[in-house]
């Protein structure tokens, strides 16, 4: 299968809609707008096994079937999660500043799937080159008419909001965003009511990924076959791999799912930087933790990776090589998380804080060998203890360093006697 | 109606209660602090955390303000995995607690202190310096925030907002870094303040008006009733040696939910804490004790039958209304009250009318006279004097007469603050005169000196408990008003008789058969208005 995600990932500006159509862009989505039912859509997507590729990896088709069907009481949504938060993970924003008219024909699709006539494309604020990508891209479509109240001419009516975040990483959790995007305070909402049912504005609302978007239009054009046949078997097509650190090709590669770690990192990042060794890896983003370079020969599939007791999150690899210890490393994704959480819980607030400070106390070579189990005891009681996922994130680093590099920490501890010992 | 067990007992509610009220109803305690009844559950504090079992399933912890009982649902509050969670959340709030519990004003009734006790460890593992936040920032009139105690649970915030529809109060920051605050340079302008410090779980939100006055632990607690609107909210009195410290609300859906108004709340501070109160009676420009002055007034009244124009007041209680009815009609030119018009109320629970108990005085028949009818009556040639029970009503009443009618006698039973005459310079030199210049000064009572009733603006007949001593000395208005009735030769039997004046009165509103001690704790709601027959 030829790549459909990164085709125009070596321009230098964003493709525009011009040179889109002349390459055959927006003839699938004229195609089910004119031609096709939601139901199809949905079915096709469904059929496809595609997997929502914010982190979650949740079918994308069954989450589209659980949007109203007529009779319609009211307007639902589309949102669009593109605040690509999670350090090591900038697919998105390779899609949105090279691509806007990939993603944007797969809004367009999406949206007719779920009956919305108004999607909101909710941008993380750092994000200004692509987001002026965007707008372009967006008002080129309303003048050609793909836009508005009819669009391609058919009686469907749809418009774009673009909405511009403000800075915080929670907001990438999709109840938060919509509480962002209400003009609220950037903090997860009680689950259930689920999205569907009460998303934004209280109406039924479907949030959907950057990239899982822009998987739709080549699902529709070429079929759910077509789509099956790369990836494995309940994990199906090319993801966008990005891969940071210490690499000599760090970049965005797009590849099948069930490509091993090790071919990213050797074949098509080039090895570690300057022929180092790595001292460890983190497969999908920060808050998927560490694994030793021992596992490099792991399938990045989420099922492969969850039989390692982590996940495949949003495929963002990172590098770390010898001469960082992992637990200056752990320390800054602690800080990062202890910054980032939104604090509603009163459990990943303190603890999020609580652990960053004990993490700390290990870098200063202050650690103590009860510490080991007060940050077992933080994480455990603040996993599954709070409205959302956070602290299984801060969790993630947190846990597999001490897990898998516990030889790390114990060289930072103190030799003096713990006061309360 | 769902029915569902709570640690192996069956409990049956009503559809839509959660987890913490069904618990409620079996004394069995489920800790939380985000929930509040009155607000909208927000499950942030993660403290109500219980596990629900379902057989062939590892037990399921979740939290108890957010899980609607459904009929069957097996829910325990002691299993180790719900145990483990809510002390691993008790040690996470105390974490970054300043534990300043010697001089926080909520020590000992505060829900911190409490679940740490009862739900917590005794020991707290969190060795790294505590967050150092505001300290008692003033945020509005009456309250002080400090921000170190703070546990953020969000009751202050969503109060403002829901019920309150004042919003002031935002989180700001993010994580660790979260405060409550007000918007910059915008203080809480609210009548619902006062609240804030009630519905704060910790001493975070801490009342300006009882900073450091007393510990809890030392306060006498009495069920009363706020007399400073018609609403007649269920309130508690906290008296220390004979001051009221403190007005609280209490619970009563009936009547006020969860909460009371600021213009209840403190100004009854300062209404059963009068200053400068004169406690001694006046006679013809004589101090003399309040008996001597309440036999001059009996005897007067007795003397000059029907000559003198008689005012009630809405301060007095169900039952003293009562009792005046029968002991001073036969004796007044004419019975009467003016009615006070509301004005300056909310839509929340502040009515405007500064008459607590307008209503019971409409139900006994009482003839109601405008403030002009009232000058006018007081100014014929035949009403020889005005007897009052509000002595502000009594001095208005007495400017606005003709100059013809300028001889016209004042008494007055009311508690009113000493007054000075005007050149009376140097307070040592202070002369002393009758209130109002009245001619017969009764010294009055407050309502939390006595045992009685009130009757709301809805029709709740309401308790209210003595909560204070009144002064050495003082004759209560019942006192009085027996006295009058025996002077002037009218008989009481009829009320004497009975096993209660509560009973009597609730005979004369047409809904007989309960006495003071028999009326619930959250009033009797009066069937609509049988109008009284007036006699």
């Amino acid at each position: 299968m030829e790549n459909y995600l990164s085709t125009e990932f070596a321009r230098s500006g964003p493709l525009l809609l011009a040179e889109a159509l002349n390459k055959g862009r927006y003839k699938t989505a004229q195609r089910v707008f004119e031609l096709m039912t939601p139901e199809q859509v949905v079915d096709e997507v469904k059929n496809s096994g595609l997997r929502g590729r914010g982190g979650a990896w949740f079918p994308t088709g069954i989450k589209w079937s659980f949007m109203p069907k007529p009779p319609l009481k009211g307007p639902s949504y589309l949102v669009i999660n593109a605040d690509e938060g999670e350090p090591g993970t900038f697919k998105d924003r390779a899609i949105m500043e090279k691509d806007p008219h990939l993603l944007l024909e797969g809004i367009l699709i999406g949206s007719f799937a779920i009956r919305a006539e108004t999607a909101f494309l909710y941008i993380r604020g750092e994000y200004l080159t692509a987001h002026d990508a965007l707008a372009t891209a967006i008002a080129e479509l309303e003048q050609a008419g793909f836009l508005g109240d009819a669009v391609f001419g058919t009686k469907h009516r749809l418009r774009i909001v673009l909405h511009r975040g403000a800075g915080a990483y929670i907001c990438g959790e999709e109840t938060a965003l919509l509480n962002s995007l209400e003009g609220r305070r950037g903090e997860p909402r009680p689950k259930p009511p689920f999205p569907a049912v009460y998303g934004a504005f209280g109406r039924p609302t479907s949030v959907n990924n950057v990239e899982t978007l822009a998987n739709v239009p080549a699902i529709v054009e070429h079929g759910a076959a077509w789509f099956k046949s790369v990836g494995t078997a309940q994990a199906p097509g090319h993801l966008l791999f990005g891969i940071s650190g210490a690499v000599e090709r760090p970049g965005c590669y797009e590849l099948p799912l069930g490509t091993t770690a090790r071919e990213l990192v050797e074949k098509h990042a080039g090895g570690v930087k300057g022929g180092k060794k790595m001292r460890a890896f983190i497969p999908g983003g920060a808050s998927t933790g560490f694994l030793p370079p021992e596992k490099l020969d792991v399938a990045m599939d989420p099922e492969s990776l969850k039989k390692e007791g982590t996940m495949l999150g949003t495929g963002g690899i990172i590098v770390i090589p010898e001469e960082i210890s992992v637990v200056d490393a752990a320390r800054v994704f602690s800080r990062f998380f202890r910054h980032e959480t939104c604090g509603q819980c009163s459990p990943c607030r303190e603890g999020s804080a609580w652990s960053d400070q004990v993490i700390a106390r290990f870098q200063r070579g202050e650690g103590q060998r009860e510490d080991f189990t007060l940050l077992e005891e933080i994480m455990r009681g603040s996993k599954q203890r709070t409205i959302c996922v956070f602290p299984e994130a801060f969790a993630g680093p947190l846990g597999s360093a001490i897990k898998h590099f516990r030889g790390e920490f114990e060289s930072a501890m103190t030799t003096q006697q713990a006061p309360h010992a | 109606m769902p029915e569902l067990t709570i640690d192996g007992r069956k409990v049956e509610v009503a559809p839509g209660t959660n987890l913490i009220e069904a618990a409620r109803k079996l004394a069995i305690e489920i800790p939380y602090y985000c929930y509040h009844p009155a607000l909208a559950p927000v499950g942030s504090c993660r403290m109500c955390q219980v596990e629900i079992l379902d057989a062939g399933k590892p037990p399921r912890v979740t939290i108890a303000c957010r899980t609607e009982a459904s009929n069957g649902l097996n829910v325990s509050t002691t299993g180790k995995d719900c145990v483990a969670a809510r002390a691993a959340t008790l040690e996470f709030l105390l974490a970054n607690h300043p534990l300043d519990c010697p001089i926080c004003d909520k020590a000992g009734e505060c829900d911190l202190q409490d679940f740490t006790y009862r739900h917590g460890s005794g020991v707290g593992r969190f060795t790294e310096p505590k967050r150092a936040t505001l300290k008692h920032e003033p945020i509005g009139d009456h309250i002080l925030l400090d921000q170190e105690r703070c546990i953020l649970c969000t009751r202050c915030v969503r109060f403002m907002d829901e019920y309150a529809k004042s919003p002031s109060l935002v989180v700001a920051g993010r994580g660790d870094r979260n405060v409550i605050a007000i918007f910059p340079g915008e203080p809480i302008h609210s009548n619902y303040e006062g609240n804030l410090a009630d519905i704060c779980p910790v001493g975070a939100l801490t009342l300006k008006e009882f900073r450091f006055k007393s510990r809890v632990w030392d306060l006498d607690t009495e069920e009363s009733v706020c007399t400073g609107c018609d609403r007649g909210c269920s309130i508690l009195l906290d008296t220390k040696r004979n001051k009221t410290l403190r007005v609280r609300p209490r619970v009563n859906l009936q009547v006020n939910g969860h909460f009371i108004c600021d213009q209840g709340r403190f100004g009854l501070l300062d209404a059963l804490n009068p200053v400068g109160r004169e406690e001694l009676g006046w006679v013809n420009g004589a101090r003399v004790t309040a008996a001597e002055a309440a036999s001059a007034l009996a005897t007067t009244l007795a003397a000059e039958r029907g000559k003198w124009l008689v005012l009630l007041s809405a301060r007095l209680t169900c039952e003293e209304l009562l009792l005046a009815k029968a002991a001073l009609r036969p004796l007044a030119k004419q019975l009467a009250y003016v009615p006070v018009a509301a004005a300056g109320g909310d839509e929340i629970l502040f009515t405007g009318r500064r008459a607590a108990n307008q209503k019971a005085i409409e139900r006994l028949g009482i003839t109601a006279l405008s403030e002009e009818a009232a000058a006018n009556l007081l100014a014929e040639p035949t009403t020889v004097g005005l007897l009052s029970f509000d002595g502000a009503l009594a001095a208005r009443l007495m400017s606005q007469l003709p100059a013809a009618a300028k001889s016209r006698r004042l008494a007055i039973v009311d508690v009113i603050a000493k007054a000075v005459m005007a050149n009376a310079a140097v307070m040592a030199n202070a002369v002393l005169k009758p209130p109002h210049g009245a001619e017969l000064f009764v010294p009055g009572t407050l309502f939390s000196e006595k045992d009685g009733t009130f009757l709301n603006v809805g029709g709740v007949l309401q308790r209210a408990r003595r909560a204070q001593r009144w002064p050495q000395g003082t004759v209560s208005e019942s006192q009085l008003l027996l006295q009058v009735a025996a002077s002037g030769g009218v008989s009481l039997a009829e009320l004497t008789a009975k096993p209660d004046l509560t009973f009597a009165l609730l005979e004369a509103l047409g809904q007989p058969g309960a006495m003071l001690a028999q009326l619930p704790d959250d009033g009797l709601k009066l069937a609509a208005a049988t109008e009284v027959a007036v006699a």
